[in-house]
Parts: structure tokens; C-alpha cells; sequence
């Protein structure tokens, strides 16, 4: 038993955020209208891909680092805490949905180029209802000669505009399958929605008899597992958000003044920022055991999972807004950093089902447990 | 990383869970020969055992269904007799040690006193040196356990002249020596075995019943007040005892209740909540075990553990509904194993507003957060650098 980060695991930590420290501006959007786009969204893939991170979770086999969940989790930790605009949630997002849905000949073609040259990849499950569990979608896949056609739309999806290739959660006989598209065919349109989380690129997309290919190994298991990373990301993402929040605002409550003292010494911002601080210990202790599940592909992850996205995802949001109100009304103004984390917590607390839905898996597991 | 605890066939567990076979309802100076009340501490008392062995032998002792020593004599096992390893007298180790942690003896803390609770430093008991003894006056209140005492560890001021945290020394009193009255609180809960008041009336006490120098009074109750071995395994509702969040969502599922939404999504966070806890619990362990410098966690799991468990108690009263409010009424089923005093669901919800006040209230455990963790000004505390009898001084005169 050791719950301590290992050597590598700080390392691996450490090495990311100096990184992503250094490269990482939101400044241009704290612009009004501003998009990912003038916050380096390409520039920083680009940097990303010379360091190798597209392939993170790529098995070495298809040239990438085959790293587990937890390794991954000191890495997304980091682009949560800084917010870095760039395509890696749709990449990773894809990779595993291939990785576990493709067959071997579909891996060896799409992995292996994401490893090696940071080709993009995008998930579109969401519907317009915001649902993305159910066997039911917006988007429906016919079969035709060579393979399928899907004609329909996908909603709320990450990364699709900058993606070079999608993989899609479409109606398929009575069931939903997954098919891979490419977004740059005539019949696919892709829309940036006016997303009010600026870090992310967030679209919608139509498919009008758009050309697809199914991933063959996709099975009923397939979408719980690769939820199950996904909602890992977003924990990471949340848990490691809330710390910069903490951090910036103890920062700025030390050096605000009011009746001649620092707004810190006072004690109902004390105990707002003590229980904040609380709340980010358990966070972390969450997503670090849910990582270490996933990782060590514990009966347990599940569950694990489920209560990291809805604990970490909520603190984030209480946090997010707090730290608006102990700013002050400066934390109401679009040219703070303060909106871009709070509008971050409330997106990611709405992906892939909100807290209270993930709450209520988890007693649903204890039933299963009890009976 | 790793999370995994010591498996079911850990040689090191299987040899207690062999001892307990042997020894079916031991008494607690067995446990003690045994070294299985204070694993942690060294031979002959303990084991010298790492934070693995100590976890293995509290579930053993669970597993047993022997009532944990540590429930008995709280105050030696879990806070105070181990300052005798470090400041006690070869001959005050003799003394005290075996017939505390056999829970022969029973030990309070008279602390507090009706003047000040979380300003402990103020307290205005004062044991005035005479020859070969100390004469002892004043007033305790919240004490624990004192009716049920033989031993009692007190903070007295040995020097009024000093700043007020500089003056006080520790001593191990008999409390039933002339001159003391204890009195029962009754509190909120309509018992009258918990808290006591402690009147201390010109008290005889030995001078070799001092503990360490005086003037240490203030770093002993200090540390004293940190060093407690943390029940693990359960993190219940009063103060780690007590039924728990996952007891409560077990309870609600056989009672067919966790079917309501809104019941569900509460029941749902306090469970998640729980499972954190537990987590963060044995974080500090783990860092402990590796000897690792503990972090800031074990401050804000205490934060967060005490409003936690008063939520917990809080949802399976609201279930019983009207029949709640009769005593006796139908309720969660019981916690199992555990037979400590807060086992109940009923005791334990009338008796949760003291979770956030005892132990340091929740109001102190924010400050010290806020000021030693995340670095904000400290509160300044404008007497404590005063001598103590200066302090007193506008008081006498506003009296007279």
C-alpha cells in the first residue's frame, strides 16, 4: 500500500506542467468573441505532437507510449490546470474509441498515424438531447456497397472542426455502433457552435449520406469502457482546474486589500477558501484512485470513476463561482481569468452526464451489490 | 501508487487472526502482553509495528468483535500515554503504562475550562508549587470519562508571570484525591454519561506526578491533541465512531427507501463523500508508512469528516420521519461489530451539534487551514504575549 505518486509519476507530472507553464497564453481570450483558434490552438499541437503526447495512449506496438491511465492522468492534470486550448481531448477521446472498437487492421491504419504525425481524431456521441448512453441516435447508419452511409447529426462534439478524422456513435440496425468518417467528405458539415467555454473547440455536425466504416470489434462493453476513460479525463481536467482556482484566488485574497488589510486575514474569505482547499483534497484523492482503478483494471473502476466525475465536477463548479464572488467584481469582468474556469467547470459537469446522474449509477452499483 | 491494502492471507494478519482463535475473549492485559493495543508503540508496549501491521491488527480486532481497548480508554491509548515515552519518568512508565492501556485504570483530560474552550491557553487553574508537592485550584468542564477515571492528565498554570502559553505544566493526578468533585453534564442528548465538570479544590498532588519540565504544559496538550490514532477503517459519523455513510446507503437500500430521487442524490454525495474520507484516511497512513512527510489532508479531513457525519446522522433521522422524534422508534438497522457508545443511529443524530465543537471546533479547524496551509494572515491573538497575571489585572479591578 502506497498512495504516494511514484518518482516517475512527479516526473512525468512536473515535466508537463513546466511545459504547458511556459507555452500556454489564454490572454487572447480574454477578448470578447475571441476563439481557440487566436489562443494558439494550433500552434500549441503542433509543440504537442514534437513532444509525442498524441500518442500517449497509442500501444507502443502502433508506435506510440502505450501509457495507462494514471500515467496519462499527470499530463490532462496539467492541461486542466492551465486550460491549454488544443485538440488533445478529441485525439484521446478517438484513440480509445478505436482502441478498443477498431480491429486490428483499423488500429494499425489510424493509431499508428496519430502517433506519428499527431493525425486528429474526434468523438461525436452526444445527441441534441445531450444524451450519449442510450441505444437511440440522431445519427443513422445505412449500410452501402463498400460499407455505410449515415445521414443525420451529432451534437456538443469536441475538437470536431480541427479533427482529420471522426469516429461516429450511430443507429445501426437496433443498436448503436461506432463508424469512422472523414469529416473532409462533401456530405459533412461541421459547425462551431458558440460554445461559452472558450477553451474548447465545441461543434456540431450534419451528415447528409456521408460515407462511414463501422469498427468492427465494437461490442456492448465497448461504450462503457471507453466512458469510463473519458469521464477519467474530465475528473482530471476538473480536480486539476479547481487547484489553479484555489491557488489564484488564496494569491489574490493575500494581496487585496480592504480597511487595511489583505481581504485574506478576514475571516469569512478564510473559511470559504478552507473548505475550497478541503474540497480539492478530495478531488484528488478521486481522480487519483479512479486513475489507479482504471490503470490496475480493478472491479472497482467503475464506481471509482463515477464518483470522481461527480464530486470533482461539482467542487469545480462550487469553486469556480466563489472565486468570482472573493475576487469581487473584477471577477465579473470578461478580461479575468476567473469566467474561463468557471464556464470550464460548468461545461465539463454537463458532459457526459452531469453529477447527479453519475450519483445515481453509483447507488445503482450498491444495489447490485446489496441484492 | 498503489491503493491495495493487505490482502486476506497477509502472513502478518494471518498470525493475530491466530492469536484471537487462541485467545477467544481476551482480556485486555492479554492484548496489552500481547503488544496489540499500541502496535505503534515500541517493545515492550507495542510492536514497533509500520502503519500496514496497525491496520491489520484494528481490522483483526474488528473481525474478533472484541471492543477495540482504544474505545475503553480513549484518552491513554489514543492522546495522552504516549507523552510518557518521550517526557515520563522511568518510574512514571512503571507506573502508568501496563494499567492504562489494559484499560485497568481509566484516564480523563481535564483541559477546558468554563473561561475558554478553543483559547486553552487562557485557562486559569493554577497549581502553586509547596515543597514536595503541588496545591492544585480551579475549574475543568467538558471532561470525558471523569466519573469513570482513576487518572486524571491535567494542564495547570505553574507560572502566572510568564505569557500564558509559557506557564503551564502537565501533571497525572489521582482522581480520587481529596478535594475533587466531579459533576455530570448532562448535554442535549438527555444522558448524563459523557462530559462532566471537574472542581479541583486545593488538591494534593506529588510533585513526582509532573509530566516532563514545567512549562511544557502547552507543547504535551498540543501534541497530544494531534497524535490520535486515527480509527481507520470506519469513518464514522461522530468523530470517526459511529455509523457510517456507507451503513447509512446500505441501511436505506434494505429499507426499500433509496428508490426516492431526491433521498437517492443525498444518500449518493454523503456515500462519495464517505468513500473520500476513507481514501484521505488512508492517504495519511500511507504516508506515514513510507515515511513520507504527511501532508495538509489530515487537517481538512477532519474539516470536512465532522459536518460529513452530522449530514449522515441528519438523513437517517429525516427517514424515520415523524416516528423519529420518539425515542425507541424504528430505525436504520444498527451498525454491526461496532457495540461503542455511538453504534445507534437515534444517540448518535441527538448527540451531533457536538461534533463541530469538540476536538477543536469546525470555526478553528478553518483557521488553522486557512493560516497554516494556505499561508493567509494569521489571526493575531493580543494577550499572548502579555504576562498572564497582567491579564488579569483589569479583570480584578472591574470585580472589586
Amino acid at each position: 500500500m502506497d498512495f504516494a505518486l511514484s518518482d516517475d509519476h512527479e516526473f512525468l507530472r512536473r515535466s508537463a506542467h513546466d511545459f504547458l507553464e511556459k507555452e500556454i497564453d489564454l490572454a487572447p481570450l480574454l477578448r470578447p468573441h475571441a476563439t481557440v483558434e487566436a489562443a494558439d490552438y494550433n500552434e500549441t499541437w503542433r509543440k504537442l505532437v514534437a513532444l509525442g503526447w498524441p500518442g500517449l495512449i497509442v500501444p507502443e506496438v502502433y508506435g506510440g507510449s502505450g501509457m495507462s491511465c494514471l500515467d496519462l492522468t499527470m499530463i490532462v492534470s496539467e492541461m486542466g490546470r492551465t486550460l491549454a486550448p488544443a485538440p488533445l481531448f478529441g485525439t484521446l477521446a478517438g484513440t480509445w474509441a478505436v482502441l478498443r472498437g477498431g480491429s486490428d487492421m483499423q488500429k494499425q491504419a489510424i493509431l499508428s498515424r496519430v502517433a506519428s504525425e499527431g493525425f486528429k481524431l474526434a468523438l461525436a456521441v452526444s445527441d441534441g438531447d445531450g444524451q450519449s448512453d442510450g441505444s437511440k441516435s440522431d445519427a443513422v447508419a445505412v449500410p452501402a456497397d463498400a460499407g455505410f452511409l449515415i445521414e443525420g447529426s451529432k451534437s456538443f462534439v469536441v475538437d470536431a472542426a480541427a479533427a482529420d478524422l471522426l469516429v461516429v456513435a450511430a443507429q445501426h440496425e437496433d443498436k448503436r455502433g461506432l463508424f469512422l468518417v472523414d469529416p473532409k467528405q462533401a456530405e459533412v458539415t461541421i459547425e462551431l457552435l458558440p460554445w461559452r467555454d472558450t477553451t474548447r473547440q465545441v461543434c456540431g455536425i450534419r451528415f447528409a449520406r456521408a460515407k462511414a466504416e463501422l469498427l468492427t470489434a465494437d461490442d456492448a462493453q465497448a461504450w462503457l469502457w471507453i466512458r469510463d476513460r473519458l469521464l477519467l479525463l474530465l475528473s482530471a481536467e476538473s480536480a486539476a482546474g479547481l487547484q489553479t482556482v484555489i491557488a489564484t484566488t488564496t494569491d489574490y485574497a493575500k494581496e487585496r486589500v480592504a480597511f487595511g488589510k489583505p481581504i485574506g486575514a478576514y475571516q469569512s474569505i478564510k473559511h470559504q477558501l478552507a473548505e475550497m482547499f478541503s474540497a480539492g483534497e478530495c478531488a484528488n484523492v478521486a481522480v487519483l484512485h479512479a486513475a489507479w482503478a482504471l490503470s490496475e483494471d480493478s472491479p472497482l473502476a467503475s464506481k471509482s470513476v463515477a464518483m470522481a466525475k461527480s464530486y470533482a465536477c461539482d467542487a469545480y463548479v462550487a469553486a469556480t463561482h466563489q472565486s468570482i464572488q472573493i475576487f469581487g467584481a473584477i471577477g465579473f469582468t470578461w478580461e479575468m481569468k476567473n469566467h474561463l474556469f468557471f464556464k470550464r467547470a460548468r461545461a465539463n459537469a454537463e458532459m457526459l452526464g452531469a453529477p447527479p446522474v453519475h450519483r445515481s449509477r453509483v447507488i445503482a452499483m450498491l444495489e447490485r451489490e446489496a441484492a | 501508487m498503489n491503493f491495495d491494502l493487505p490482502p486476506d492471507d497477509d502472513p502478518r494478519r494471518l498470525e493475530v487472526r491466530a492469536w484471537f482463535a487462541a485467545h477467544p475473549k481476551p482480556k485486555y492485559r492479554q492484548m496489552t502482553e500481547a503488544g496489540y493495543v499500541v502496535p505503534h508503540w515500541p517493545r515492550p508496549w507495542g510492536l514497533g509495528a509500520d502503519a500496514e501491521l496497525q491496520l491489520i491488527i484494528d481490522e483483526e480486532i474488528k473481525r474478533a468483535k472484541v471492543l477495540a481497548p482504544n474505545l475503553v480508554n480513549p484518552v491513554a491509548i489514543n492522546n495522552c500515554a504516549q507523552s510518557l515515552l518521550t517526557h515520563g519518568t522511568a518510574a512514571q512508565r512503571g507506573r502508568f503504562l501496563v494499567p492504562a492501556l489494559a484499560a485497568e485504570e481509566i484516564w480523563c483530560m481535564l483541559f477546558s475550562e468554563p473561561s475558554g474552550g478553543s483559547d486553552l491557553g487562557a485557562l486559569r487553574t493554577i497549581a502553586r508549587r509547596e515543597g514536595d508537592h503541588y496545591v492544585v485550584r480551579g475549574h475543568k468542564i467538558w471532561t470525558s470519562l471523569a466519573h469513570k477515571s482513576k487518572i486524571g492528565v491535567l494542564v495547570a498554570r505553574t507560572d502566572t508571570h510568564v505569557p500564558k502559553h509559557a506557564g503551564l505544566s502537565q501533571f497525572l493526578i489521582d482522581m480520587d484525591s481529596p478535594g475533587i468533585t466531579v459533576r455530570p453534564i448532562i448535554d442535549m442528548s438527555g444522558e448524563e454519561n459523557e462530559y462532566n465538570e471537574v472542581f479541583l479544590d486545593d488538591v494534593i498532588v506529588p510533585a513526582d506526578r509532573l509530566l516532563g519540565k514545567e512549562g511544557d504544559g502547552w507543547a504535551l496538550s498540543m501534541s497530544q491533541l494531534q497524535t490520535e490514532r486515527v480509527a481507520l477503517s470506519k469513518p464514522g459519523a461522530i468523530w470517526g465512531a459511529g455509523p457510517s455513510a456507507r451503513e447509512l446507503v446500505q441501511g436505506l437500500i434494505a429499507k426499500g427507501a433509496i428508490k426516492d430521487t431526491l433521498l437517492r442524490d443525498e444518500a449518493a454525495k454523503l456515500y462519495i463523500e464517505g468513500e473520500l474520507l476513507r481514501l484521505l484516511a488512508y492517504r495519511s497512513f500511507s504516508d506515514r508508512m513510507n515515511a513520507k512527510h504527511a501532508g495538509p489532508e489530515s487537517a481538512a479531513r477532519k474539516m470536512i469528516a465532522a459536518p460529513h457525519g452530522q449530514r449522515v446522522v441528519d438523513l437517517a433521522k429525516r427517514w424515520q420521519g415523524m416516528a423519529g422524534l420518539v425515542k425507541g422508534a424504528e430505525t436504520l438497522p444498527e451498525p454491526n461489530g461496532g457495540r461503542g457508545t455511538y453504534d445507534d443511529w437515534d444517540y448518535a443524530f441527538w448527540f451531533n451539534p457536538a461534533v463541530t465543537l469538540g476536538v477543536g471546533t469546525q470555526e478553528i479547524l478553518k483557521n488553522v487551514i486557512a493560516e497554516r496551509v494556505l499561508g493567509l494572515p494569521r489571526e493575531k491573538d493580543p494577550t499572548a504575549k502579555t504576562p498572564w497575571s497582567e491579564l488579569q489585572k483589569p479583570q480584578l479591578r472591574a470585580a472589586s
